[in-house]
């Protein structure tokens, strides 16, 4: 029994293994890549894992090129959709998990059905309201953006409020509080964990957001992360380093955030099922 | 549950003017599109209009010269076509009457529209009668300047079913459904597989889980474009090490064949997508596993029941609603696929990896064809809600009851 076990947990370990190491093999691959120069890539050390000449000219050329702009654009789009998202978000999903009102169903199975639908159905009509508008080449992408991230948003929430007993909102009703005064005294202070993980998973989603920026946004001082990255890969000639720099550059932020929030986004993701 | 008053509204307001204004109206703009041979760079195409237009100045422009190379040849027709000269020039007069206080494009409709078409078709067949009896010095001009004047009717783009039906017979639809479909079934079916085989490992992990819960989800959390791009490298035909395993091993001929074969390219990319979601597939069913009380599992084992029965009697059964919500929730989005594709293959070789998204929006932006784009992307959302409707009625997946 006990050699049984035994050997049952190595396995386990050696599965693991196998798996950590499929996983994280094209980050080192890439990596490595970022610190060969031009010729290596191409030639020769192609399919070394270490450069024989490192050099840092590919993170050079790269920061030159805008990088740090898309990710500045980033940063401000992802930031933007995050806070108004969430805000909205709470305050619909407080009324959906607290109060009694005709059309809640309805109102749930339009967002349900706004969630399922792909995105670029609306990816037309917004192209032609924001040409009519002036609104193409701003910050203003962020407010289609909600068509992906508000459902999220809602689905996480409702679940998290629905946790939090109602005695506590009775109580402060008797005392004299009202709705408002109850959301933000009494239950924002309880729902600050679901709030925050909301928020992480609206500002990933909006943080790779591509379709709509690479439509709204043509100008390159708008581009995004993911827009600025594919812009790379449709160059006549691909070169190799520049991805390569560009992808340990862009891969950074988003390891930062995932080590420091892993376990409030998996709550998020499970409670939402969230999308890609 | 409190009734919801007034107050209570304005709770809701903020989300439903959101919901409103930037998805349901776009959504009835498509569906409104879809009826009309709606084109952007096409002058004629590039708005909606249900009715037939005039344009006025073109029409004024022209008649102007009709009436003057008929009136200017008077004596090249013979005696008994005079009194048609006259007339010609009286119909100029009186349809540019009936414009008089009007200018550029207007609507025709109702009473003028019967007005003008009459006294215009007058017009035309008079003038015609001059171009095509007679012989005189200003003959083809006359001929040039009603073919111009002809151009002044706009007519509807309003198509109906027409574009809808050109889009089920449709072969490039087709491939794209085709290739959508492929790709959905193939990438879900192996991430519901390797997930549930990495769940339950993950599961019986003793050590490690952190680091494991947080390599996980960097595939998932790495926008999917940048995903797409580093899998372009390592499927290089000369420099990546992918391909280049691939054809040591013998299972590509030649590591260029990987993008540039129609094969290759589509298990490119279901590699490629099935790397990014598996580990989130994985993470939702390790938590569906999390929740099934330990004791199920001692009172099952002291039962008797064998590993393998104890799966699939137990753990697969109490797992269903987990497993359900996380395939219709992966289905759709691999049926949605764009940015993976547009990155790594633009749809290519010869269009082997064209989904649905990638054809709708070739259509749209690249053709400025938003009128036939629109219509491939109803079908999409018909299909869509084909399969949403599959997995909750069929399969009995329940999608708003969480937790």
């Amino acid at each position: 029994m006990g050699k049984n076990s035994n050997r049952f947990r190595t396995m386990v370990s050696v599965l693991i293994s196998l798996y950590l190491v499929v996983i994280v093999f094209p980050f080192v691959w890439v990596m490595s890549a970022s610190f060969k120069p031009t010729q290596e890539i191409f030639g020769e050390g192609a399919f070394s894992i270490v450069s024989r000449n490192p050099t840092l000219e590919n993170y050079v050329n790269v920061l030159q090129n805008g990088i740090l702009q898309a990710m500045l654009n980033s940063f401000i789009v992802a930031g933007l959709t995050a806070v108004y998202v969430v805000l909205v978000a709470t305050l619909a999903s407080y009324a959906i998990s607290r109060f009694k009102f005709r059309g809640k169903n309805l109102l749930l199975g339009v967002i349900l059905a706004v969630s399922m639908f792909p995105q670029m159905i609306i990816v037309g009509p917004i192209y032609n309201l924001f040409m009519k508008l002036n609104l193409t080449n701003s910050y203003f992408v962020v407010l289609p953006y909600s068509t992906i991230t508000l459902p999220v948003a809602v689905f996480i929430l409702v679940t998290h409020f629905n946790k939090i007993p109602m005695a506590l909102e009775e109580s402060a009703t008797i005392d004299g509080a009202t709705s408002l005064q109850t959301l933000f005294r009494i239950i924002f202070p309880l729902a600050a964990p679901g709030i925050f993980t909301t928020a992480i998973i609206v500002f990933i989603a909006a943080w790779n957001e591509f379709l709509l920026t690479v439509t709204l946004n043509t100008n390159k001082s708008y581009h995004t992360v993911p827009v600025a990255i594919s812009f790379l890969r449709t160059q006549f000639t691909i070169l190799w380093g520049d991805v390569a720099a560009s992808t340990v550059i862009v891969t950074i932020p988003t390891l930062i955030v995932v080590l420091l929030f892993q376990k409030q986004i998996v709550a998020g993701l499970i409670s939402g099922a969230v999308k890609e | 549950m409190k009734r919801m008053g007034f107050k209570e509204l304005l709770f809701i307001l903020p989300a439903i003017v959101i919901i409103a204004f930037f998805s349901l109206w776009p959504i009835m703009k498509v569906i409104n599109y879809s009826f009309f041979d709606y084109q952007l760079n096409d002058q004629q195409k590039s708005e909606l209009s249900l009715d037939e237009k005039f344009n006025v100045d073109l029409f004024n422009e022209n008649a102007d010269y009709v009436a003057m190379f008929i009136d200017m040849n008077r004596d090249s027709f013979p005696e008994d076509a005079q009194g048609k000269v006259d007339e010609v020039v009286a119909d100029v007069n009186e349809l540019k009457m009936l414009l008089a206080d009007k200018s550029g494009l207007i609507e025709l409709s109702g009473g003028l529209k019967k007005q003008i078409g009459e006294q215009y078709a007058k017009l035309e067949s008079e003038a015609g009668y001059f171009v095509s009896s007679y012989d005189f010095p200003d003959r083809e001009n006359l001929k040039l300047v009603m073919e111009d004047m002809g151009k002044c009717f706009v007519r509807s783009n309003f198509i109906g079913l027409q574009g809808y039906y050109n889009a089920i017979k449709d072969e490039r639809v087709r491939t794209a459904l085709g290739n959508t479909v492929v790709f959905t079934f193939v990438s879900v079916a192996f991430e519901l597989l390797l997930g549930m085989g990495l769940a339950l490992i993950m599961n019986k992990a003793m050590r490690g889980q952190g680091l494991v819960r947080a390599v996980s989800l960097i595939p998932w959390a790495i926008p999917t474009t940048v995903a797409a791009l580093m899998w372009s490298y390592l499927y290089d035909g000369s420099s990546g090490i992918v391909a280049h395993i691939l054809q040591t091993l013998h299972i590509v001929r030649d590591s260029k064949d990987l993008l540039l074969s129609g094969g290759g390219a589509m298990a490119s990319a279901i590699i490629a997508d099935v790397w990014k979601t598996t580990p989130y597939m994985a993470l939702l069913l390790l938590a569906g596993f999390q929740t099934i009380p330990a004791v199920v599992y001692e009172s099952a084992k002291i039962d008797g029941s064998g590993t393998f029965n104890t799966f699939f009697k137990i753990t697969l059964p109490l797992l269903k609603p987990s497993i359900l919500v996380a395939l219709l929730m992966r289905t759709l989005d691999a049926f949605r696929v764009f940015d993976l594709i547009y990155v790594l293959t633009g749809g290519g070789p010869g269009g082997s990896t064209e989904t649905m998204s990638i054809y709708a929006y070739k259509t749209m932006f690249q053709q400025t064809n938003f009128g036939y784009g629109s219509i491939v992307v109803i079908l999409m959302v018909v299909f869509v809600a084909l399969i949403a409707a599959f997995y909750i009625k069929v399969l009995g997946a329940n999608v708003m009851e969480r937790d």
